[in-house]
């Protein structure tokens, strides 16, 4: 299995931090974005690094002038970031339309709060029950715009070349961690969780030729370990089937280790689920099999843009791919792919995130937990903030319900 | 605050027309009844172009509506609890949660428990829960939602956001359609639009008739007046109700007879009100405190003509994308200083539902833009549309003292 030094849940996120401030100095110029799927593509043939800007722990307060305590605990620790003075400069802050009332009307409250920042907007498309083309059409001409207003405020013009670039980059970067989503599905030892989604947010935070360099040097490693392990051919079909959602060509290993558990949620911290599995005594992070957070396997697993001649289409289309959002997917479609996913991975226990105050998490958790249960697998809701306020007490749950597993 | 007064002179009239609202509200009670039976019942959420399953022959209910019903009778708490019981979080909007808890316990509802829907009809132009809310509910239903996406736009509706909108109601259109196995006749549409006009222009003389002084309304009696205008535009019977009622505001105009009796203050509000302590109005009207003008009741005064089926679609386009909610915070900011303008209004109170994220999160900013622009000052106070758990009447006492001491 591969060697690994694994950092804290503070180490990782300085380590991006440090990357984004290095990159900065460097004189790269940052776009900001807070939901997760955005064609990043974009940004970077207009010359920019998109850098993905997440709520960090230890950010208590700072809101309150402008949001009230039911806000969702995410935007209120970004707001908090903000107002402490804990952003780095960015040349703008783009944030999504139309996925959730708390971020849509951040968008207005911190145009109003902080008038220096350039607020931009992507306004996304329901697309769950249309059968035309209409919601494509829709999302690539609001990146248009984004396009056109990148071009005028910023004097940058898109740049085809550029364009190509990206598309590649960010597709060297989902193949590597695709496979090694996939590899830990099949053996969750062969690499550790912290650290493949260490990876992940090391180029979601800084999106360059260094930090796919290391995801793809990490799958490299793990492709030769499953190949002498006779692992290849599965982990293929299990990345085959994830992409499709057709589990029917995937057979794992009869020797699986288990307890074998999921991670669901929306924008939760991947990093803060590990910090809390590997607090608890006797459990390890070796029993996630796969997480389905967003800034996780949705990001992950989202299809690249075809190249073509209408750029802003293309993109519209890889967005609109990010699967499980509940923006772009009907809930029915959504819990169904959960069933065949859990199903077929010889999934035990589900652990469902629930962000404090954030809508669709916590619609959605009664489904889920439903829909785990018509296929035994059993379930435990848990309430979090960015800051893991309650954790003592998270982690007692936590603990009791891997015990139930065994 | 004081007690309301338990004498018969109470400090706010009473309309007449409330007896024609009981009876029109029983009506639409039988025939949701009677269209469910039939299986040709649609629920849909308030700011859904009701015009168009109308205009198709399908009886509509509102979830909203029959919240505010289960929230007036007090019972917000024990219907809410049902769909915590089964997972949904109390923080959940509290029209989404009645509404799972009645159709979880419907014997539990003495009135306000809807029929069973056989299709669900979802626009998010008044916020992003209500594609939630419905997906919930067409799991413990079986009954297929349809979605009009109407995507919130700033300052100006763009073209794609027009055009996507207007194949979103054409889809519609092939939806009901296809479940039903029905077109949409021009006629129809056109009678029904016609109709839906008529009401809404009646509505909005009634709202402006508040500008004179006394008011002839207060919020109370807006909230319980608006229903109509919500779950029956576009029917003969909700034009007559209100051919009758703006009837009676204009007497009270041309005889100067004011919503309450001594009208000092006048006060704009912002949100959905507690329909649990409709009192709170009253309770205030005893101290010559009235509310001229809301935000909530001033959402439904869209208005649509057209000749022919297409004209008509892109009035349903124009008015349900450009509700005040799907707008973004400086819309909202320039819709109240104007409502204070032009009501002439002291002050306002911004009730800041825990519940209701769309409407409420932002409004610590609006709210000093709002003084800053207008020069009036204003109150926040917190809590709830149906759940009274988390309505603390001390506190509001409190907050709004405050602000009265600075008018009074």
């Amino acid at each position: 299995m591969r060697e690994e030094s694994n950092l804290s849940y503070e180490g990782v996120i300085e380590q991006s931090a440090a990357g984004l401030k290095e990159l900065m100095e460097s004189g790269e110029e940052i776009i900001g974005y807070i939901y997760p799927h955005v064609p990043l593509e974009l940004f970077m043939a207009h010359g920019f690094t998109p850098s993905l800007i997440r709520a960090l722990p230890g950010v208590s307060s700072g809101y309150e002038e402008s949001l009230q305590t039911f806000a969702c605990s995410y935007i209120r620790n970004l707001y908090s970031q903000r107002a402490n003075g804990q952003f780095l400069t960015l040349a703008g802050l783009l944030f999504p339309g139309n996925t959730c009332d708390a971020l849509q009307n951040l968008g207005d409250v911190w145009r109003v709060r902080f008038h220096d920042d350039r607020v931009l907007r992507l306004t996304y498309p329901v697309t769950r029950y249309s059968q035309d083309e209409s919601t494509t059409n829709f999302l690539a001409e609001e990146i248009r715009l984004l396009s056109e207003t990148l071009s005028r405020t910023y004097n940058r013009p898109f740049l085809t070349e550029s364009y190509d670039g990206a598309i590649e980059l960010v597709q060297d970067f989902r193949n590597s961690a695709q496979f090694l989503y996939s590899a830990r599905v099949v053996n969750p030892k062969i690499i550790s969780y912290s650290n493949v989604i260490r990876l992940v947010r090391t180029f979601l935070t800084v999106p360059t030729t260094s930090s796919v360099s290391e995801i793809k040097e990490a799958a490299t490693e793990v492709r030769t370990t499953a190949d002498e392990l006779g692992l290849l051919s599965i982990i293929e079909s299990v990345r085959h089937a994830i992409l499709e959602g057709d589990y029917s060509k995937v057979k794992l290993p009869e020797d699986i280790e288990t307890p074998r558990i999921a991670i669901a949620g929306g924008m939760v911290e991947p990093q803060a689920i590990t910090s809390l599995i590997n607090g608890i005594p006797d459990f390890s992070e070796s029993a996630i099999a796969i997480d389905l957070l967003s800034f996780g396997f949705k990001s992950v697993f989202t299809k690249p843009p075809s190249k073509s001649d209408d750029h802003f289409l293309e993109m519209a289309k890889s967005v609109l791919t990010a699967p499980g959002e509940p923006t772009h997917e009907g809930l029915s479609y959504r819990m169904n792919a959960m069933k065949g996913l859990l199903a077929n991975f010889s999934i035990h226990g589900l652990i469902v995130c629930e962000q404090s105050f954030c809508d669709p998490d916590q619609f959605e958790a009664p489904s889920i937990e439903k829909a785990a249960c018509e296929l035994d697998v059993k379930t435990i809701r848990v309430p979090l903030d960015p800051e893991l306020s309650d954790r003592g007490r998270i982690e007692t749950r936590i603990q009791s319900f891997l015990e139930t597993l065994e | 605050m004081t007690q309301e007064r338990p004498s018969e002179e109470k400090p706010y009239r009473r309309l007449e027309t409330q007896t024609l609202l009981q009876q029109i509200a029983l009506r639409h009670g039988l025939e949701a009844m009677e269209a469910s039976e039939n299986g040709n019942l649609a629920w849909v959420t308030s700011g859904f172009p009701v015009e168009i399953p109308i205009a198709m022959n399908l009886g509509v209910v509102y979830p909203e509506q029959a919240g505010a019903i289960i929230g007036a009778q007090k019972i917000g708490p024990e219907i809410c609890g049902y769909a915590e019981d089964l997972g949904y979080s109390q923080d959940l909007c509290s029209y989404a949660r009645s509404s799972i808890g009645s159709t979880e316990k419907p014997d539990k509802v003495p009135v306000g428990s809807l029929p069973t829907p056989q299709i669900l009809l979802a626009c998010n132009n008044i916020c992003g829960t209500v594609l939630r809310w419905y997906d919930a509910i067409s799991e413990m239903t079986g009954a297929p939602v349809f979605l009009l996406d109407t995507p919130p736009i700033d300052k100006q509706q763009l073209p794609h956001n027009r055009e996507y909108v207007h194949r979103g109601v054409e889809r519609l259109i092939e939806f009901i359609g296809s479940q039903f196995n029905r077109t949409l006749e021009e006629d129809r549409i056109r009678k029904v639009a016609e109709l839906s006009s008529r009401a809404t222009k009646l509505w909005i003389s009634a709202l402006e008739a508040c500008k004179n002084k006394p008011s002839p309304l207060n919020c109370a009696d807006r909230f319980l007046t608006m229903a109509p205008v919500v779950s029956s535009r576009g029917t003969e019977h909700c034009v007559e109700f209100y051919e009758a009622f703006v009837a009676e505001v204009e007497e009270r105009v041309k005889n100067r007879i004011g919503a309450i009796r001594d009208e000092k203050v006048r006060l704009l509000w912002d949100n959905i009100p507690p329909w649990h302590t409709l009192r709170f109005f009253n309770i205030l009207a005893s101290r010559g405190v009235g509310f001229p003008a809301d935000t909530y009741t001033h959402a439904w005064t869209g208005n649509m003509v057209g000749t022919d089926t297409h004209s008509i679609i892109d009035e349903v386009v124009e008015t349900y994308s450009k509700v005040y909610l799907n707008m973004g915070l400086d819309a909202k900011v320039d819709k109240m200083c104007q409502l204070i303008k032009d009501y002439d209004l002291d002050g306002f109170v911004m009730f800041s539902v825990r519940s209701c994220k769309r409407y409420s999160l932002g409004q610590l900013v609006s709210k000093e833009l709002v003084t800053e622009r207008t020069g009036v000052p204003g109150v926040i106070i917190e809590g709830d549309m149906v759940d009274s758990r988390v309505y603390n009447e001390a506190q509001i006492e409190t907050r709004v003292d405050a602000l009265l001491e600075m008018l009074m």
